[in-house]
């Protein structure tokens, strides 16, 4: 049986997740812009892109605008792979 | 793997395609924008009509610029930066400054007219409704760029008057009828989005 991949715990969590994707499809957003897609409070909204700039996955600016880096691109496409490569050896067991 | 783990992978990837899904739909506000300048179209012809031609048309695209840079940095304050937004307004603002240019480089010479002008026009109508709707995957658009590359033919093989009226069509189903179904369009999206729409916790 193959090494089953590690998910990213950075990642892992469904705000996180949510605004890494997000920050994927736009060059930069505003707080006020994720607060709402994500329907999050300021608080825990303010939490998590502080956990995403410390991985050095989001760029946090001035007047509160956000956008993804280089090494968050690569974080989540790394995280998709090995979600795909998990639910696969999960549909084949 | 149990079950539920199966689940919440699942609902990891449905969150990661539904939010990207969100970050593209973002920018698609676009139907405004055909109104404002199908009116302002109706509104220089009316001018001329009325005698004064030299100053109808400039005076009128200047004020529709204008109020287009206003109202639009006002939704973009609301909206992120896109790929996809910017090369929108690369489109349309290139397009409308060479028009621009080009009309009123025309009209000082003498060179103006009716049918040239529809035909240019409908060309470059044309070109950045087919461009835009490439680029957004709209279909609709891509059928307004079929009305004005019609009208562009239609108007160098008629009569001034008939040409004329070409003109009016055209901007009717182009920018009238085409801008009210983009903001219905729009007006069902943002309702139905807000319905799907739930919270996410770390």
């Amino acid at each position: 049986m193959p090494d089953l991949p590690e998910l990213n715990p950075v990642i892992h969590g469904k705000l996180r997740l949510a605004l890494l994707s997000l920050l994927s499809s736009v060059e930069e957003a505003e707080f006020t812009w994720l607060r709402s897609k994500t329907a999050s409070t300021d608080g825990n909204l303010g939490a998590q892109l502080l956990k995403l700039e410390e991985a050095g996955y989001v760029a946090v600016e001035k007047k509160f605008v956000q956008r993804k880096t280089e090494s968050g691109r690569e974080a989540l496409t790394q995280y998709v792979h090995a979600l795909k490569q998990l639910l696969g050896s999960a549909i084949n067991a | 793997m149990s079950n539920v783990e199966e689940q919440e992978l699942k609902d990891r990837l449905s969150i990661i395609e539904s939010m990207i899904a969100e970050g593209r739909r973002t920018t698609e506000s676009w139907g405004w924008t055909f109104l404002l300048w199908g009116v302002a179209y109706y509104f220089a012809i009316a001018w001329s009509a009325l005698g004064s031609p030299a100053i109808a048309w400039p005076v009128t695209m200047i004020a529709a610029s204008v109020l287009t840079g206003v109202i639009g940095s006002r939704i973009s304050a609301k909206q992120p930066e896109t790929t996809t937004g910017r090369a929108m307004a690369a489109i349309w603002i290139g397009m409308g400054i060479s028009l621009f240019i080009l009309m009123i480089c025309l009209g000082m010479t003498g060179r103006l007219d009716l049918r040239i002008s529809v035909a240019i026009i409908g060309a470059m109508l044309g070109a950045s409704n087919a461009i835009s709707s490439i680029i957004l995957g709209w279909k609709m658009q891509f059928a307004c760029a079929v009305v004005w590359w019609t009208a562009m033919v239609a108007a160098l093989f008629t009569t001034e008057n008939i040409a004329g009226i070409i003109f009016l069509v055209a901007i009717f189903f182009c920018q009238i009828v085409f801008g009210i179904y983009g903001m219905i369009a729009e007006s069902r999206r943002n309702k139905a989005r807000a319905g799907a729409q739930g919270a996410f916790h770390a």
